[in-house]
């Protein structure tokens, strides 16, 4: 028998935090990541904006993104679905959820535009 | 509280009784033993009251500040002496007036507007007060002494370090405010717990008064953003007083490693100064418009997501220090990001005020200045998180201007509203309308003279922190109207001061819920009992007081919960985190000598590193450690706890008698602060690996691998016995309990005696490079988190033998095993990241 | 103190004389247009809510619709919308200050600038033959960017000329690099920004801009072996200078300490401490004199030992130094 984990429920307390702490490590990982890089072997200046280095670090906020969106999207419609305090729980950990999707492609704006290491 | 519809002598002689036996358990005592006290109205008071008296001091600095300011060239203050000023003004508004205030709200208002008695670690509370007491008269005494920390408030390195700054200053400043965090993190640990587990019944999260939730986030906050601060001054001042070189370049150390410690903290600093302050907007603005906050949910996550994002934010004071473009971007949209929430909240109160039917009176008229000051520093904060124009204002008078925009804004305004709103509650009487209007404008208008034109000065190109200046820099006129504009808002000040001194014995007697407010507080006596309620309510909405008026009636008559205190415990309800829905009584510890002593044995910690008389501070340190252990033994079924009855009610049990109860949330929010220390030091680390210059990693690593995998698999074992035996003791199997623990803590001690074999071959040189120093003290917390752990384990063992543990009893030994796995876990990642992954990747990089 | 009579520059951002600090500039009103917007109708609006008089009873369907469209419309769209334009077009804005390759592959001349508690040591590499280094002063050609390479050399400081742009932090152990470029030859102030110690308020930078013919002009002035004069007098000087001075000061050709400020060409001067004097006939002397009144806490001895005629004859002799 497979032991239900009960912090995956929509409605457990644990989702309020979950989706920001995904923004939290997703932030993390890409601010150490280019710092390390940036440390250890920079890529020339004159590639501008489109490094590998900007690739690596757009493809993981992509699957970030990807993530967090289907979180989102599986919240919201726990929350159509039910009822009182598990619809409030739900909808406010959708909406959490919702808020961390564009806070990761707000943030991850700039890999667009600039160069990485200067 | 007036019981004026009694139906007969009988039900009255009842409730003088239970009132009676209440105030016998729960009665705050005088004179000498006041010392002693525990409960929180009376702690949540003094560190108000305290707050208020280091802000005074705080507010004289800066009236120097200004004075010296109003002239060019003036000669009123020499720059040594306008340094320490600034730097004390800083630091003791931050640190002894801001933070402490608003704990002390929060620890005064918490229990009460949960419906509970108290919180749940009263102890904790007292000696977090007795820390921020010492800590600040420590901190201020360097001001008498003359030589107060002049490296500013954020004591950046190497300004602050042993070569640039030899006096005392920075000790004063390093000892002092890690004191006072010490307090802080108390507090930010038991209002966690107290708010997650000890609500009243049926107060489900979604039905929480929305200060709570501020609070909430704002005491996790604390957990999680202090302990960077604590592990960076602690490098600090092993570095002034031993010479190990974290900061130090040339001997691979790296001063922008302060800076991020120092913001990784000071940025959610100014989140946890404004979330209980937006709080108190979010609960007084309804009581004035007359209405339910209008979304409740969208207030609710913008607390939570501006409690994350805020620690992604600290780089932005960091913009100019030569970081890579594309990083400071991350930074620089994360902080426009957390505008997001900070404009939910204000349309959620405008929307509030839009459908209700606002009426003014003198609590509003300050949430108006909060709204109209903090608008505009929110705006100028955006403006500074974009790049380009925070390299030409950062460090600038414009900055200045912002950041008391936000803070006195979003802080010292709401405080103020705060403070006339519950001033009723603690004294029974109003404040004067007439009096307080004077006061509000007085502020209001020296407020926004003093700082509006401040940002015209910044983008004249006017530095922080100049001592004075040349009259032919075009500054002269902005400085002048700032000063003028500074001695009205002090005067503004001290009219509310007097309204708040003369109310105590003009103000006319306050009605009952004098504002006919929602929450629960407001259902107490005016003022309220040590005890609070007589008898325990069950919540059925979001609004209890709008929902039954009565409600205080029937708890002070004693028709609720736990209404009996003939058994001579203090107790509360536990709650259920998500529901609400009671599980357990909680017996709280009462009054004690044990905080006092043992924050006064700090103290000496302290005054023993600052004069540097080291044996004196180890030999301290270890009492101090002794009387902590001594004031937890006193705990569960300690006689002067809550010894085994031999016939205990079944209905509800006492938390002692269950598995986990309160007492694992407890230790759960402690760990996950000693967790941020922990991240601290793995980011530290990993950041001089990476990022410092002059950083060198040795051929070999002298971390002798054998005993480093030894020592791991010795408390492994342990730690596999303890869950085994910790199963059969749920399961109902006592024998052979307490040789069990000892033979565990054996294992403990093992590990402990193995680490330091390793430390002691390892033959580091700390104060050589930075590589020995951060391995050293990596070790060294290991190594002291293994020692307590096996010393807790043999406590354990002792309480075993006592019948203090038992399997009536079987609250204890759990929650040291989760000490023991936090101590794994640590174990298990310094392994990897101090001893294989050097291995791996090589020295050099 | 003396003022600094008209030569000092401007220290305001909002007068800006180089692109960077243009574009910033432009940001800046830009911004303030905006938010000034949106701060009066945010106020506004509350203090609307105050003075309404309709107050009908609503159904809790209608207060929902109404709150959601108040707190979507102001609390996501509003600052979402406003961030989103300021991330796109407000970030690149910087770029101008990086030191990225120039389009036309040619190499900006480069200015090193190093901090000290409180004096600017300021060296032009790659001057060919003599060594160019000058202190307090920072002469640059106008009209071509500029790449600042910037360090510290004890406690953290701060570089920033703000009428040409943003700052940079000094940190002792690493470079910093920043580009900017004035349009035309001037003067501007430049001052340290990053709080330095006792001193931090004078530590202030001349800056002059010149044409590129002129700068040239200057920097070989500088790599000339000086003329040091035959007069008796300043012979006696310049003994009392390398017994007294010269462990601390270097002057090309004389001494290479290398404690204090550079003096090769200090009679060339603008100003005198950092900013804290004007240079005038005399004024070096006065200086010498009355240092630890004029800037209480700096790191120079005081000279008391010396007797005022040597003290005078020190500063006649520097105010020479002016290739």
């Amino acid at each position: 028998m497979i032991r239900r984990v009960l912090w995956l429920d929509t409605e457990h307390p644990m989702q309020l935090a979950l989706g920001l702490t995904i923004w939290s490590l997703w932030f993390v990982t890409v601010y150490g990541g280019l710092s390390v890089v940036c440390a250890v072997s920079p890529p020339a200046p004159e590639e501008g904006a489109f490094t590998g280095l900007n690739l690596v670090l757009g493809g993981l906020t992509l699957l970030t993104l990807g993530f967090l969106a289907w979180l989102t999207q599986r919240c919201v419609a726990a929350a159509r679905r039910k009822r009182g305090r598990l619809r409030y729980m739900s909808a406010l950990a959708g909406g959490l959820y919702l808020f961390s999707t564009l806070g990761v492609a707000f943030v991850g704006l700039p890999l667009l535009l600039l160069p990485p290491c200067l | 509280m007036s019981d004026t519809q009694v139906p007969g002598h009988h039900a009255q002689d009842k409730t003088a009784q239970l009132h009676r036996e209440l105030e016998a358990v729960w009665r705050n005592p005088h004179g000498w033993r006041a010392l002693t006290v525990v409960n929180h109205s009376t702690l949540g008071l003094r560190f108000m009251g305290t707050g208020l008296a280091f802000f005074l001091i705080g507010g004289v600095l800066a009236m120097l500040i200004r004075a010296q300011l109003a002239l060019p060239s003036q000669a009123f203050m020499t720059p040594e002496i306008y340094n320490q000023v600034t730097t004390m003004h800083g630091t003791v508004m931050m640190f002894l007036f801001a933070i402490p205030v608003l704990e002390g709200l929060a620890i005064y208002l918490i229990p009460k507007m949960l419906g509970t008695r108290d919180l749940l670690c009263p102890r904790l509370t007292a000696f977090g007060y007795w820390c921020y007491l010492f800590g600040g008269i420590i901190l201020l005494s360097s001001m008498a002494l003359e030589m107060a920390p002049d490296s500013g408030w954020f004591m950046y390195t190497p300004l602050s370090s042993g070569e640039y700054s030899p006096g005392k200053g920075s000790d004063f400043w390093l000892l002092g405010i890690t004191f006072v965090e010490i307090s802080a993190l108390s507090a930010g640990v038991e209002l966690t717990v107290s708010i997650l587990r000890t609500r009243a019944d049926g107060m489900a999260l979604h039905r929480m008064p929305l200060f709570a939730w501020y609070i909430l986030v704002m005491a996790l906050m604390i957990v999680v953003g202090f302990p960077p601060l604590i592990f960076g001054s602690v490098l600090l001042e092993l570095e002034r007083a031993t010479g190990m070189p974290f900061f130090i370049v040339e001997q691979g150390g790296d001063p922008i490693l302060w800076q991020h410690l120092f913001w990784l903290f000071g940025h959610p600093e100014v989140y946890i100064i404004f979330l209980p302050a937006a709080g108190i907007v979010s609960t007084l603005l309804p009581v004035f418009a007359r209405r339910p906050i209008v979304g409740y949910g969208w207030a609710v996550a913008a607390v939570i997501i501006t409690g994350f994002i805020s620690f992604g934010l600290w780089v932005h004071h960091m913009f100019t220090v030569g970081i890579p473009h594309l990083a400071q971007a991350f930074f620089s949209a994360a902080s426009m990001l957390v505008a997001v929430p900070t404009a939910i909240q204000v349309f959620v109160w405008l929307a509030t005020l839009w459908l209700g039917r606002p009426r003014m009176s003198l609590p509003m008229l300050w949430i108006l200045g909060f709204l109209v000051i903090f608008v505009c520093g929110g705006l100028t904060g955006v403006m500074l998180a974009l790049v380009p124009f925070d390299w030409q204002v950062h460090d600038t008078h414009f900055v200045v201007a912002h950041m008391h925009y936000v803070l006195v804004g979003g802080m010292f305004f709401p405080l103020m509203a705060g403070l006339v709103y519950w001033l009723p509650l603690v004294s029974g009487r109003m404040p004067s309308e007439r009096l307080g209007r004077l006061g509000f404008w007085l502020t209001f208008l020296g407020f926004n003279l003093t700082f509006l034109i401040m940002h015209w000065t910044g983008l004249l190109g006017m530095p922080r922190r100049v001592y004075t200046y040349d009259s032919t820099m075009g500054w002269d006129i902005y400085n002048l109207i700032s000063s003028v504009g500074g001695f009205m808002l002090s005067a503004g000040i001290a009219v509310v001061l007097l309204d708040l001194a003369l109310h105590w014995r003009y103000g006319r007697p306050a009605p009952p819920n004098p504002w006919e407010a929602d929450t629960l507080e407001w259902a107490l006596a005016m003022p309220p009992a040590p005890y609070n309620f007589a008898s325990l309510p069950t919540i059925k909405s979001r609004h209890p007081l709008w929902h039954n008026p009565a409600l205080g009636d029937e708890m002070a008559r004693g028709e609720h919960a736990l209404a009996d205190a003939s058994h001579g415990r203090r107790e509360i309800l536990g709650g259920e985190v998500l529901t609400g829905r009671v599980r357990e009584r909680i017996h709280l510890p009462t009054n004690s000598w044990w905080p006092l002593f043992a924050a006064l044995v700090l103290a000496v910690v302290c005054i023993g590193l600052l004069v540097r008389l080291y044996p004196l501070a180890l030999g301290a340190f270890l009492v101090a450690v002794v009387m902590l252990l001594r004031w937890a033994w006193e705990n569960g079924g300690h006689p002067v706890a809550a010894p085994l009855g031999d016939e205990e009610g079944d209905e509800l049990p006492l938390h002692s008698r269950t598995q986990g109860g309160p007492a694992r949330y407890t230790m759960g929010v402690s760990l996950i602060a000693d967790g941020a220390f922990f991240h601290s030091l793995l980011f530290g680390w990993f950041y001089l690996w990476s990022v410092s210059p002059q950083w060198r990693l040795p051929e070999q690593s002298p971390l002798d691998p054998m005993l480093l995998i030894g020592a791991g698999i010795a408390f492994a074992l342990g730690m596999l016995w303890l869950e085994r035996r910790l199963r059969r003791l749920y399961a109902g199997n006592e024998t052979r309990l307490a040789l069990a623990f000892y033979l565990i803590a054996a294992f403990g001690g093992l590990h402990v005696l193995l680490l330091g074999v390793l430390l002691w071959q390892a033959d580091l040189a700390p104060t050589d490079n930075a590589h020995d120093a951060i391995l050293l003290v990596s070790l060294s917390y290991l190594l002291a988190h293994g020692l307590l752990a096996t010393v807790l384990m043999v406590l354990q063992g002792r309480r075993a033998a006592l019948g203090y543990v038992s399997t009536r009893l079987p609250m204890e030994p759990g929650v040291v095993a989760l000490f023991w796995r936090y101590q794994l876990g640590i174990y298990a990642v310094l392994a990897v990241s101090l001893g294989v992954l050097p291995r791996v990747i090589g020295g050099g990089a | 103190m003396l003022g600094l009579a008209g030569c000092s520059g401007d220290y305001s951002m909002l007068d800006p004389s180089g692109p960077a600090a243009r574009d910033i500039a432009w940001v800046w009103w830009g911004m303030l247009a905006f938010f000034t917007l949106v701060f009066v109708v945010v106020v506004g609006l509350w203090l609307a809510a105050f003075r309404r008089r309709e107050h009908r009873e609503r159904s809790e369907r209608e207060v929902r619709r109404l709150s959601r469209r108040w707190i979507i419309g102001g609390g996501l769209l509003l600052p979402g919308m406003t961030i989103l334009v300021l991330l796109v077009f407000g970030v690149p804005v910087g770029q101008r200050m990086l030191t990225l390759p120039l389009p036309g592959g040619e190499e900006p001349r480069v200015i090193e600038v190093i901090g000290h508690q409180w004096w600017w040591e300021v060296r032009y590499p790659d001057t060919g033959d003599g060594e160019v280094i000058t202190a307090n002063q920072l002469v640059m050609p106008a009209g071509e960017p500029v790449d600042f390479h910037v360090s510290a050399a004890d406690v953290i400081h701060a570089f920033w000329i703000p009428q040409l742009g943003g700052k940079i932090d000094m940190l002792p152990g690493r470079v910093n690099r920043l580009r900017l470029q004035a349009d035309d030859p001037g003067v501007f102030g430049g001052q340290c920004v990053e709080f330095c110690g006792t001193q931090h308020a004078h530590m202030k930078l001349y800056v002059e801009a010149m044409t590129p013919a002129d700068f040239d002009t200057w920097l070989s002035a500088r790599q000339a072996p000086a003329d040091m004069g035959e007069d008796q007098q300043h012979q006696v000087a310049r003994e009392a200078f390398t017994q007294h001075c010269a462990r601390c000061h270097r002057v090309a050709g004389v001494s290479r300490g290398n404690t204090g400020p550079d003096l090769s060409d200090v009679g060339s001067r603008a100003t005198l401490g950092a900013g804290v004097l004007a240079m005038e006939d005399g004024a070096i002397t006065r200086w010498l004199v009355a240092h630890q009144r004029l800037k209480p806490g700096n790191l120079m001895p005081v000279h008391d030992h010396l007797d005022a005629e040597t003290l005078e004859g020190l500063g006649a002799w520097l105010e020479t130094l002016s290739p």
